[in-house]
Order: structure tokens, then C-alpha cells, then sequence
């Protein structure tokens, strides 16, 4: 590469036309509660993994939303399902999150 | 002789209802469990959007119902539909024959213990927002330190909660919570004021300036982010945890003191009560209005009204002009008869 | 007593043998894979107990208690217990007598494997064999006995009720096969019986019947189509058999050594989880022991369906099934086989791939602080009950014990709610991080208030020196040796037994010992390893919030049939579960405790 002095850097824009949002389709048929996130944060503020990895239920839903690559936050996930408790609206965390790794598997194809 | 009409509930809604009834030339007969008129409001110190004294709206009314019958300390014991009458029995034995029954039976407020883990009951600083203007008013309450450096508003206690039960918003704790956050800071300029929300809900008459106000002249921190668990250091402060959803990242915090802004649902013993009379209940928990548009102060059965916070959260100002309301539809339906 | 055809054979003895061969070749073939599947390890521990006396006498003992009297049932339904062994101890008492007279009166035809079946239509009776009369008599006696078990098994299938089950499986196509030509067999056996009794001989029952059909059908009988349906019943019995739920009387007898032999569920489909599966009665009453049945629609989500699907390999349900179930464990605890409904279920999980598989390695807990004797582990649900910490925190204050909160400001997941999620590698990592911890910190003692992190410090870390103890266990110890004193006097108190305290770790006493010191016990409608789980389980992966309410409120009911002034539980998430939707107080022990110093 040549150095011109400077960088292009890519644009940090969301084009929520062209999000790839199949992950997160999927998910929603495997956990249709995913949709009634509010995006409150009870969940990442009561995690278990959170202080030592960031790992947060609302980033990984609102990153599916938006495209995002949400695997490393999952992977120090606990499944302790503390998460689960406290949600004000009863989505079933734990399971979306393990719902969420076995998407991953099939990189994003389909549910087994 | 002008008929009788029953208002269950002596708050505000079924005061200001008495007293519209009383100017009509009916008698109203005002049932009241407790043993003094004025219901959640007489526990408030002040009310917004103008800081007006709760005590003084509260003794207006009570000046202007001089004239109704008001049974304090008297609960209802069930409710028999006659032909085109009620019957209601109350506790102390007295037997009403009505045409007209108006339910003015408000709200419960939240028991924030069901939230365990906000640790109101067991920690030595957790209130409620009643508990903090019982104090404002005057009341002694040792859980509030003498000069606290730090203080916590959580948003939402039992609201918008499907695990507490109440999935609805409970409307008024957003801005009651930054009205006490300003007069907590009236009263402790020194102090850091936080508020925990999820969505600021400011919907009604200058509201919004007092979140500006709060913002700009109190210096009140507002954290988007819902709080999960308080916990106790040793030296018997507070540690709270939320997500500050707007910065991504979890966030804790040391409070002298925490205030749980406990919301708003139908009384259950009220609910028993309608049972007899086989009133509806809304799929908000609350009571079931003929209509939610046109006839919110009519219930499905004839005869039985709604005035306030029974048929869903309410302001004092709403309460009291849905009071109004629910007497003219009485009025044109004694008058029909 | 002598042989009455010459031959000693005739064709109706085809379909018998038949059977005979299928489901003899079927079972031993599936006996030498399922052996053939198990690991190399597991093999060596089935052999070696096969051949160590001890373990031997112990399979034999629980083959002939289980399989043919039934003891476990006895114990639980009377009724069912008789009408199990009166069947099975009957039948099998037929095989032997039938077997005794072949060798008796007729040495020579020992080798034949049809003769003690069709015994009677072989012989004829003569002057010297009075000494077979008692033979006969006991032949006539068992068959009677069968004969009232199958009288009971027909009236159990159409009136369940009477035998004090709600519910019972609803049989497959083939079952019904199964279950019809099990019942014809033995009124069969008795028509053809007593149509040849007068010539070869009978007891109490067969003859009064060969007068009667005598004076019905005039002098000549015709007893061969009874022979020849009385074989071929047994014929299409053992030809469905290995199909059918009836599977479970060959299955059961490898069960139990392979159980005597210490195996655990390994892999889902093969070796001993397979001998688990084909040992499961389908008796169905699973069903009235799940938790889940508040609601009907979990009915299908029992053990006894999970193992039919297991059978048919339907995979979607076998995912379902395994995914809801809150692993409560009361469905094993119930079960006459003990089939590990449980294991099954954690071991379908930890059948699933997943394309993100959680790593630890990256995380460094903080060490805790030496010199402390007794470490409190109070776990991550426990910070959602900040009561049960406080309480049990003043509590050892009071009583004077050293001790550090672990994870008084969040630590590790104990690692058991992975574990029940199947993926037993990402647990061992958590467990290996809690061990280092625990090992640095020099304590002697750990005291646990959650049965959750209890059971799997006890089943699977490994901490040498180090005592792990329920803090209902720990605190019966020291109000024991005089550390505590609680006063009686908070008044009727009802004890929920937590699943993985109670059916998990055995802890039923301690519990009760204390709370009987703080008040009066009384007792919910269901305990111990009957107690009804609280609906708020992490076992079940995909039963959402409000699924479990009907679970929640069907169990509180059962706990306040004694009218109790308060709730006691030993677990915060029973606590807080039971919390949402209780009438009165629900306390930890530790709370009574502390609020009765």
C-alpha cells in the first residue's frame, strides 16, 4: 500500500437498507420474544460475565437489529440465566442466547 | 327527594364528584375505608405542575362536601343489583338503597418489596416515592440520612414490568421523580441526584420544563439504563447497578439513599368487589369503561360509574375533571330514568 | 404321567417357537451392540461387576424384587403392586412349575423349549402320578393369579381412576397389539387347559371348567383351536414385543446390573441411555408426578413421551421435550424402573452443535482474602434476593463465625446452569476457576445458600480439605452444638423442599430440624421427594415467564393446604419465584432464623 498521509476510514453510518439481517430473522423465529425488547438494560446491568467481558443481552439484540457481529460478546455468556430473571419483559433470555449460538453455527442458515 | 348516589372511595376523584353531585341537588353518600378523606393525594406534600399544596386542594374540598353523608372507616360489603337500584351493604351494618353507584376506588400503590432487589424493607435507605413526601410533609423517617451526598431515583418500580405483574406505565412517576429529584436538591444543594430511567415519559402541562429545569438549574444526572440489583457496602451505603444503555457499558454507583418510584395498579380489594356486581376488568388490570373514548366514566352495568385512577393511572388534574364528568353522565342518567 | 403323542410335537407349537426365536435372537443381538456401544471404560465396569459376588448377588436380588414382585410399586400403590406381580412373579412361577414337571414326568423331552409351555396337551394323566396333584394344584393356583392381574390391568385401562392415577399414556398402535394379546394369553391358557384336563390331568380350576365345557358341548371336545390360539397369541406378544413398551421386561433385566455397575448417561442414542430408554414401562405415572402438568399442554412433555419419541426417533419432539422440562427430577423419583428422565434430557442438550462455544480462559477472578475459615458462596441468584444474603450474613455474625462472602460484590457462576444446559465443557472450565479460588483461600468449610450451586459443588468439584455445606445443614450445626438459640414462636411454618436440595443432594432434615425450633411445622400436601417444584427452575431452557405461573400457583397451593402463617424455602429461586404470587410471607430459613434470635 501506498501511504498518502492519510486514512479513508469506512463509513461508521448504519444503512439500514443494506443490514444483513438474517441472523437476527432467524433468531426471531427460534425466539419470537426477541422482538419486545425495550431496550432497558436490566440485562446487561445484572450479568454475571458483564464485568469481565462486556457481554450485554441488550447489545447482541440491538446489534442483530442493526448487523452487527455479536459473537464475541456471547462467548463468555455464563448461561446463569440471571438475565432471565430480572427482565421487565419476560423475554427468555438464556434461551435466546443459546438459540443465538447454535444460528451461529450453521452461519446463519438454518436452526440445526 | 332527589335520589341517592354511592361514591366508593373518598380521594380526590370521589370528593370533587360529591361536591359536583352536592351543587346538582343530589346526596351523594361518601364511603371511606380509611379513617380520613383525600386518599393518595392528602399523603402528597406538592403536586405538579405548580408545586401547589396537596393539604390545600385537599382541605378545599373537604369545605365544599360539608353537606354529604361520608361514612369514614367503612368498607362496602357487597353490592346487590335490585330491579332498577342497588343495595349496598357496608361494614358498620348501614344497608343504601341507590340508582346510581360511583366507583371512586383509585389505585393500590406498588408494594416495592415485591421488587426484592431494589431491597426496599431490607436495606436501611431504601424509599418509596410516598415514604418521601410523607417526609417533605413532615413526617419523621429514619431511613433518610440528615444530609445525603448522594441520592437515586429508580423509574418504573412496578411498572412496565411483566415479573411485578403490571405491564402497563404508570405515567406520573417520571415526572413526579423529577419533581422530588428538584426538591431534594431545594433541600441538599450539595447533593449528586440521579435518575434511573428507561424512557423519560413528560407528557403533560409544562412537564417539560421541569426536566429542563432539572437538568439546567439542579444539575440532576439522568442515566438511561434500568437498575437490576442494589446492594450494601459495609459502611451501610447503597451500591446500585444499571446498564447506562446510552454509553454501553454496566455502571455502578455508591447512594446514601435510593427512592423507588412505585407505581400505580387496581386496588385487588376493589377488584373482589366488582366481582359481586360482575363489573369487567380491562386487559390492563383496570376497571373496563363502556367505552375507552367516549365513555370512560360508564361501566357496563347500568347505574355504575368510574371517576379516576380505577379505570387506569391518572393525574390529579385528570382525576378531578373525569369527577366532573362522571357526575353529568349520573345526572343525564337519573335523568332518563 | 405319560407322553400322549409320540412324537412329542405338533404344528401349533410353530407360532410359539416362532415368537420364541424372534424375541430371544432380537434381545441378544441387542444385548452384544448395546455392550459393543459402551465405552471402552464402561464395558470394563460391566464385566468386572458381573463378576465381583457382591455386585452380582445385588443384581440378582433387585432383578427378582423389581422385575417380577414389584416392591417399588407395592410401596407406592398397593393395587398396581399386586396386579404388576401377580402377572409377572405369576407368569414366571408357570415357566418354572412348567419346567419342574417336563423333568419330572417326562426327562426326555427336557430339551424341548415348547414342552413346559404346552405341558398339558403332551401328556396324560395315569394311576402314578398322584405326586404331581400338588404340581397341578400350584400350576391351576398361578394361573389364577395371572389371571386376576390381567382382570385388574383391564379394569385399570378403562378406569384408571380407581387405581388413584389421573393420568395415565395414551398407547401407541402396537402397544395395543401388545396389551390385547397379553391379555388374551392367559384366558387362553386356561380354555385349552381345561379342555384337555381330563385327560392330562388338573387342578381347582381347569377341571370344574372340563366338566363344564363337558356338559355344554356333550362328550367330544375339540381342543386344538384353543392350543393353536394360545400359541399364537404368545406368537404375535413376542413378535411385538420388542416394538412395544413391553420391551421394558427384557430391558429392565440388563438395566439393573448395568445401573449395580456405577454406568451414568453418556451418549443419547447408544449403550446405557439406550437400555434407560427401552426400560421405561410406559406405565405413565410420570405424568401425575410433573410439575408441568398445571397446564395440559406440557402433558406430552413427560419422561414416559420423551422416551416413545426416543423410541421413534422423532427428533423435533425429542428437542422439545428435552428443552422444557424444569429437571426436577420427580419423575425419576417416582419411577418404578428409576428411569433417569433427567439425564436423558441434559444429554440431549449436550447433543446440540453450537457454532459459539464459550471460552473462560480470558477471565481472572480476583483471589479472595486468607485466613478465613468458613467461605460463604451465595451465588448469582442470590443477588436478586438480597434478603437470604443479609439473613444468613447476621446470622453467622451472631453465632460468631469467621467466615468471607465470596461473592458478596458478584463472582462466578457455580457453573450447574450450563451444565444443565448440556454443555458440560464450559462448565468444567467455570468449575476449574471456582476450585482455584476456593483451594487458594485456605478455608476448611463453604456454605452455600443455593441447593442450585450446592448440588454441583458437591457432584462435581473436586476440593480437598474443604467441607461444603447448604447453610440449612450448617446452621442445624450450630444451633446443635449450642452456637444459636432460636425462640419458637413465628408460627405455623410450611417447608417447600427445593428440587435440587431435596431430590438433588438428599438434604430433607436439616431444613425441618431448624424451622421446628422457630415454629410449628406443618405439612404441605406433597414433600420431600414428593415436594412439586416451584415452576421457577433453570433447568427448563424454553418454558417462558408466563408458562410457568400455572407451575408456580399449582405448588403454592400445595404448600398452603395447612394454612401456614409462613412459607419456608431453602432456595432464592424457589424464594423469589413462590414471592410473585404468595398470600403470605415467603421467608428463607435463614430469614426465620435470623429474625427468631
Amino acid at each position: 500500500m501506498m501511504d498518502f498521509g492519510f486514512v479513508l476510514s469506512k463509513s461508521s453510518t448504519v444503512d439500514l437498507n443494506k443490514v444483513d439481517l438474517s441472523m437476527y430473522r432467524q433468531l426471531e423465529k427460534l425466539s419470537p420474544d426477541v422482538r419486545t425488547c425495550m431496550a432497558c438494560g436490566s440485562c446487561s446491568a445484572t450479568c454475571t460475565a458483564a464485568p469481565y467481558s462486556g457481554m450485554s443481552v441488550r447489545k447482541v439484540i440491538l446489534g442483530l437489529q442493526r448487523g452487527n457481529d455479536v459473537s464475541a460478546m456471547l462467548s463468555n455468556c455464563m448461561l446463569c440465566g440471571k438475565c432471565t430473571m430480572v427482565c421487565p419483559r419476560g423475554i427468555n433470555t438464556r434461551n435466546l442466547i443459546l438459540n443465538l449460538c447454535r444460528i451461529h453455527e450453521t452461519g446463519g442458515r438454518n436452526d440445526r | 327527594m332527589r335520589p341517592n348516589v354511592v361514591i366508593i372511595g373518598g380521594g380526590i376523584a370521589g370528593m370533587e364528584a360529591a361536591k359536583q353531585l352536592l351543587y346538582l341537588g343530589y346526596s351523594p353518600i361518601l364511603i371511606e375505608k380509611t379513617a380520613r378523606l383525600g386518599g393518595h393525594v392528602a399523603d402528597w406534600y406538592r403536586l405538579f405542575p405548580d408545586m401547589t399544596p396537596a393539604s390545600e386542594v385537599i382541605e378545599n374540598l373537604k369545605k365544599d362536601i360539608q353537606n354529604a353523608n361520608v361514612f369514614l372507616e367503612t368498607g362496602v360489603q357487597f353490592i346487590n343489583r335490585l330491579r332498577d337500584t342497588y343495595n349496598v351493604m357496608l361494614t358498620n351494618g348501614v344497608s343504601i338503597n341507590c340508582h346510581a353507584i360511583l366507583f371512586a376506588t383509585g389505585y393500590d400503590l406498588f408494594d416495592a418489596r415485591k421488587k426484592e432487589e431494589y431491597g426496599y424493607g431490607v436495606y436501611n435507605h431504601v424509599v418509596t416515592n410516598r415514604d418521601l413526601e410523607l417526609w417533605f410533609g413532615g413526617n419523621k423517617d429514619v431511613r433518610i440520612p440528615e444530609r445525603p451526598k448522594s441520592v437515586g431515583f429508580v423509574h418504573c418500580v412496578g411498572s412496565r414490568d411483566m415479573k411485578a405483574g403490571n405491564m402497563q406505565c404508570s405515567k406520573v412517576c417520571c415526572m413526579t421523580a423529577i419533581k422530588q429529584a428538584i426538591e431534594i436538591k431545594e433541600k441538599f444543594p450539595e447533593s449528586e441526584v440521579y435518575c434511573f430511567y428507561m424512557d423519560l415519559r413528560l407528557f403533560g402541562k409544562k412537564y417539560e420544563d421541569f426536566y429542563i429545569s432539572a437538568q439546567r438549574d439542579h444539575g440532576v444526572h439522568f442515566i438511561r439504563g434500568r437498575v437490576s440489583e442494589v446492594g450494601e457496602n459495609i459502611d451501610g451505603t447503597l451500591q446500585v447497578k444499571a446498564e447506562d444503555t446510552l454509553n454501553g457499558k454496566p455502571l455502578k454507583v455508591s447512594l446514601d439513599m435510593l427512592v423507588l418510584m412505585a407505581g400505580m395498579l387496581c386496588g385487588e380489594k376493589t377488584r373482589e368487589l366488582a366481582d359481586g356486581v360482575r363489573m369487567d376488568v380491562d386487559t390492563d388490570g383496570f376497571f373496563k369503561s363502556r367505552d375507552n373514548i367516549y365513555n370512560v366514566t360508564e361501566s357496563s352495568r347500568n347505574g355504575i360509574f368510574f371517576a379516576g385512577a380505577c379505570t387506569g393511572t391518572k393525574t390529579v388534574p385528570e382525576t378531578v375533571s373525569e369527577a366532573r364528568a362522571a357526575v353529568l353522565s349520573i345526572h343525564n342518567y337519573l335523568q332518563q330514568k | 404321567m405319560t407322553d400322549r403323542i409320540a412324537s412329542g410335537f405338533h404344528p401349533f407349537v410353530l407360532p410359539f417357537l416362532i415368537g420364541m426365536a424372534f424375541v430371544l435372537s432380537y434381545c441378544l443381538f441387542g444385548m452384544i451392540r448395546i455392550i459393543l456401544q459402551l465405552s471402552k471404560e464402561d464395558r470394563r465396569k460391566f464385566f468386572m461387576s458381573l463378576i465381583t459376588p457382591k455386585i452380582l448377588l445385588k443384581d440378582v436380588k433387585d432383578i427378582f424384587l423389581n422385575c417380577l414382585i414389584h416392591v417399588k410399586l407395592w410401596k407406592r400403590n398397593p393395587v398396581l403392586g399386586y396386579m404388576h406381580s401377580s402377572i409377572a412373579f405369576g407368569w414366571f412361577m408357570l415357566i418354572v412349575l412348567g419346567h419342574i414337571e417336563v423333568i419330572l414326568f417326562v426327562p426326555a423331552r427336557a430339551k424341548l423349549l415348547y414342552y413346559p409351555i404346552f405341558f398339558n396337551y403332551f401328556v396324560s394323566e395315569n394311576e402314578t402320578t398322584l405326586r404331581g396333584a400338588v404340581l397341578f394344584f400350584l400350576m391351576d393356583f398361578f394361573l389364577l393369579v395371572v389371571l386376576s392381574g390381567i382382570a385388574l390391568a383391564i379394569i385399570k385401562r378403562f378406569r384408571s381412576r380407581l387405581f388413584g392415577m389421573r393420568r395415565t399414556t395414551k398407547p401407541a398402535a402396537l402397544d395395543l397389539v401388545g396389551l390385547y394379546s397379553l391379555w388374551a394369553i392367559f384366558p387362553l391358557r386356561l380354555i385349552a387347559e381345561s379342555l384337555t384336563a381330563d385327560i392330562s390331568g388338573g387342578s381347582f380350576l381347569t377341571l370344574p371348567s372340563n366338566w363344564l365345557a363337558h356338559l355344554f358341548m356333550g362328550h367330544e371336545l375339540y381342543p386344538l383351536p384353543a392350543w393353536w390360539a394360545y400359541s399364537i397369541a404368545l406368537c404375535i406378544f413376542m413378535c411385538v414385543l420388542p416394538f412395544t413398551r413391553y420391551m421394558h421386561i427384557p430391558a429392565e433385566m440388563m438395566l439393573i446390573p448395568m445401573r449395580n455397575a456405577g454406568l451414568k448417561i453418556r451418549n443419547l442414542n447408544k449403550g446405557f441411555a439406550k437400555v434407560e430408554v427401552l426400560s421405561c414401562p410406559g406405565c405413565g405415572v410420570c405424568i401425575d408426578a410433573c410439575p408441568m402438568i398445571a397446564s395440559r399442554s406440557n402433558v406430552k412433555d413427560c419422561t414416559v413421551y420423551l422416551n416413545r419419541q426416543l423410541r421413534r426417533g422423532n427428533d423435533k419432539r425429542i428437542d422439545q421435550i428435552s428443552d422444557k422440562c424444569l429437571l426436577c427430577g420427580k419423575c425419576q423419583a417416582v419411577c418404578q424402573v428409576g428411569v433417569q428422565g433427567p439425564d436423558l434430557r441434559v444429554a440431549r442438550r449436550s447433543t446440540r452443535g453450537y457454532g459459539i462455544n464459550q471460552d473462560y480462559s480470558n477471565i481472572s477472578a480476583t483471589p479472595l482474602e486468607k485466613g478465613h475459615k468458613v467461605l460463604y458462596f451465595s451465588g448469582c441468584m442470590s443477588q436478586l434476593t438480597p434478603r437470604i444474603g443479609k439473613a444468613v450474613t447476621a446470622v453467622m455474625d451472631k453465632a460468631g463465625v469467621d467466615y468471607e462472602w465470596m461473592d458478596r460484590d458478584g463472582g462466578l457462576c457455580c457453573g450447574r446452569p450450563i451444565l444443565l444446559a448440556g454443555r458440560k465443557e464450559q462448565a468444567r472450565q467455570l468449575i476449574a476457576k471456582n476450585t482455584e479460588l476456593i483451594l487458594a483461600s485456605g478455608a476448611d468449610t463453604l456454605v452455600v445458600n443455593c441447593p442450585i450451586c450446592y448440588r454441583v459443588f458437591r457432584e462435581e468439584y473436586n476440593l480437598p480439605g474443604v467441607r461444603v455445606v447448604h447453610h440449612s445443614e450448617f446452621f442445624a450445626e450450630l444451633v446443635s452444638k449450642g452456637m444459636l438459640s432460636p425462640q419458637n414462636g413465628i408460627g405455623k411454618i410450611c417447608y417447600h423442599d427445593p428440587c435440587e436440595l431435596g431430590r438433588g443432594c438428599g438434604v430433607y432434615d436439616a431444613p425441618r430440624e431448624l424451622l421446628s425450633r422457630c415454629g410449628t411445622l406443618v405439612k404441605a400436601g406433597h414433600e420431600k421427594e414428593l415436594s412439586i417444584c416451584c415452576g421457577g427452575s433453570l433447568g427448563s431452557l424454553s418454558l417462558n415467564f408466563s408458562q410457568r405461573e400455572a407451575i408456580t400457583r399449582n405448588s403454592y397451593a400445595d404448600l398452603t393446604v395447612a394454612d401456614p402463617d409462613v412459607i419456608a424455602t431453602a432456595c432464592p429461586l424457589c424464594l423469589s419465584t413462590y414471592s410473585r404470587y404468595a398470600d403470605r410471607p415467603v421467608m428463607d430459613i435463614a430469614e426465620i432464623l435470623m429474625n427468631q434470635q
